[in-house]
């Protein structure tokens, strides 16, 4: 269930809800679930940027690339569904581990997958950097400094174009990223030019870690047994999503059921920034600056009510909600 | 439909966006939709097929009615993925209105957690009465896809492990005059495969098969059927045979024992929990259960 919050960055969720409920229940994922979690998670953000740049490329009229993007896309969502047998909803974490394992048979049409994606990729970064209608379109456009990012709390690749050194699988590495190594991607541009950059390079940088992690996989176990009771506890775990930090909060009460749970998604994160961005800027400018932070507008969907007249806030427990939601369903089915 | 052109709107509601982006990517060089003579428009007076994707909410209700009645004719209605199928794992979500179809008429559905290109585009290519050139360089499906569920009829017990095991609620299982059915709706599943994974016998397994598409949402099912049992005693139906003797089976096996107490560990299976619970059963068991422990 966890997975189908986003269709995008389905794996980064299900890794993030397994990680807080592994934390709960105080076990740990064998070193090779991680590999093969850190082999999910790099596949999935270069087919998270590489969808987004086809958006990107689409939303200054530049429909020929979002063509070929999304066509050498298609080599990444072969190959995740090759290992995981869908090419959305890959199903692969479980609670202590993963289900399903990549035997070295696999690692060959892995491997000449990334070459071919490694071409590409360079062979846009190339074009985007040359090209001058994407620099017409793109460059000193959405600018947001240094600091408002910090200020704004932006997350991911958003705060990355703005030349700040951060990154969750850095920061507080999970899985097996403490054993990979890897460079944050950043830079300076501070505009869209920039955040293109950043997601092209980061893919590049992806590439290198399947390798290294197809290459040093540890030997061993896919899952651990998990214990059949939960305490009482609260666990909080950090992924970093191809689209920025995401935050998974958990409460459990001694029951089979969560009490709490609670899901921060980096859009939520990202749109305050968007304030400072859209500052001065064309109209027509709009679209691709509100595409530049890689929106995705469900995941922003919160409620609140607050009286105008009095600013006072009300909360909806589940009860009232559903109550709320008879009445405005009417007759309907 | 024959002539003219197929405009879609595609009519994201609740969903997760994952079968929103197949349809989209339809449009690559890969799949070629276009060349069907088919495009994807912005907006629902320049469309005449709507696609929906997502469950419907309360809030989506009003926009869906809006948007088919802007549809120009002959309004076809696709509903893509399982979540417009039946409203998938969010049917017990509480702002969630019945499926599409109860709101506006749906022509075709194809289920699917999300469902393949491929599939998408074999769909609307029926609706258009063309033949497809299949070509084997994309329209492969690999080893270990989760597609379509198949029971295999000889091994299948009729536990309901896999009924027990499914998060979605898309295995149901129901006896009826002496027999189990067990019965698959696959416009709800996940495709999570924890069935095949559950599975004590290896009967059920998610086959390569992803064209799913039907006209009907109630064809969108597997079935299999089991003998039930009667009991010695009462003579009511009460568990499959076959999980009967493949429990007695597995105690065979398991402690390794002979033939006289095999005949009474059989006698007292055949028995149903109700009467099992009946003074000269329950001494039976007992003294099934002491010669069971002193072997092993």
């Amino acid at each position: 269930m966890a997975e189908r919050i986003c269709g995008i960055c389905s794996d980064a969720h299900t890794t993030c809800y397994t990680q807080a409920i592994e934390d709960l229940l105080g076990i740990e994922a064998p070193p090779r679930a991680k590999y093969i979690r850190v082999i999910i998670a790099e596949l999935e953000r270069i087919h998270s940027h590489s969808l987004w740049l086809g958006i990107a490329a689409h939303e200054i009229g530049f429909d020929t690339l979002f063509m070929y993007l999304w066509r050498d896309r298609e080599t990444v969502m072969d190959m995740l569904e090759f290992i995981s047998g869908n090419r959305v909803h890959y199903a692969m974490n479980t609670i202590g581990g993963v289900r399903r394992d990549i035997p070295s048979e696999m690692t060959p049409k892995i491997k000449d997958g990334l070459d071919f994606l490694e071409k590409r990729i360079k062979y846009y970064i190339k074009t985007i950097s040359s090209d001058r209608t994407i620099q017409k379109r793109t460059v000193d456009v959405g600018i947001l400094k240094p600091k408002d990012a910090i200020e704004l709390c932006a997350v991911g690749p958003t705060l990355r174009a703005s030349g700040v050194k951060n990154d969750v699988r850095r920061d507080d590495p999970y899985a097996a990223y403490d054993e990979i190594p890897f460079n944050v991607v950043t830079h300076d541009g501070c505009d869209v030019f920039a955040r293109i950059i950043v997601r092209c390079e980061e893919m590049l940088e992806s590439i290198n870690m399947i390798r290294y992690a197809l290459d040093h996989m540890p030997a061993g176990m896919l899952r651990v047994r998990v214990p059949m009771a939960v305490e009482p506890n609260e666990a909080v775990s950090r992924v970093e999503a191809p689209r920025g930090e995401l935050i998974h909060y958990a409460r459990s009460n001694g029951t089979a059921r969560p009490e709490r749970y609670k899901v921060r998604s980096p859009t939520l994160a990202n749109i305050p920034a968007l304030c400072k961005m859209l500052m001065g800027q064309h109209v027509a400018d709009i679209p691709i600056v509100l595409a530049g932070i890689d929106p995705c507008f469900a995941c922003m969907d919160r409620l609140a009510l607050i009286d105008v007249n009095t600013g006072r806030k009300k909360i909806l427990d589940f009860n009232s909600l559903r109550e709320n939601i008879r009445r405005m369903r009417g007759n309907c089915p | 439909m024959g002539e003219g052109k197929i405009s879609i709107y595609r009519f994201m509601s609740a969903g997760c966006n994952g079968c929103d982006v197949q349809i989209l990517e339809c449009l690559v060089p890969r799949y070629r939709l276009e060349a069907l003579g088919v495009e994807i428009v912005s907006t629902p007076e320049e469309a005449n097929v709507l696609a929906i994707t997502g469950g419907i909410n309360v809030k989506g209700l009003k926009e869906l009615k809006n948007a088919y009645e802007r549809l120009r004719p002959p309004r076809i209605v696709i509903a893509v993925g399982n979540c417009a199928v039946t409203k998938g794992i969010f049917s017990d979500g509480y702002p969630m209105v019945g499926p599409p179809d109860q709101i506006v008429p749906v022509n075709l559905y194809i289920p699917g957690c999300p469902p393949r290109p491929q599939a998408i585009i074999s769909a609307i290519a029926k609706i258009l009465g063309i033949e497809l050139e299949e070509r084997e360089d994309y329209w492969y499906t690999p080893e270990g896809f989760r597609g379509k569920h198949e029971f295999d009829g000889e091994k299948c017990i009729g536990c309901g492990a896999c009924a027990q095991i499914c998060s979605s609620e898309a295995i149901e299982v129901h006896d009826k005059d002496g027999k189990r059915i067990i019965r698959v709706n696959y416009g709800r599943c996940t495709f999570c495969a924890f069935c095949q994974d559950e599975c004590p016998t290896e009967a059920i397994r998610l086959t390569e098969e992803y064209h799913l598409s039907t006209v009907d949402r109630e064809d969108a099912y597997v079935e299999n059927e089991v003998k039930m049992l009667r009991c010695r005693v009462c003579g009511s139906y009460y568990a499959p045979q076959r999980q009967v003797d493949w429990a007695i089976k597995k105690v065979v096996e398991g402690a390794d024992i002979r033939d006289e107490l095999v005949g009474e560990l059989r006698r007292a299976a055949e028995v149903c929990p109700d009467c099992r619970m009946k003074i000269d059963n329950i001494r039976r068991a007992k003294r099934i259960l002491v010669q069971l422990s002193l072997r092993t």
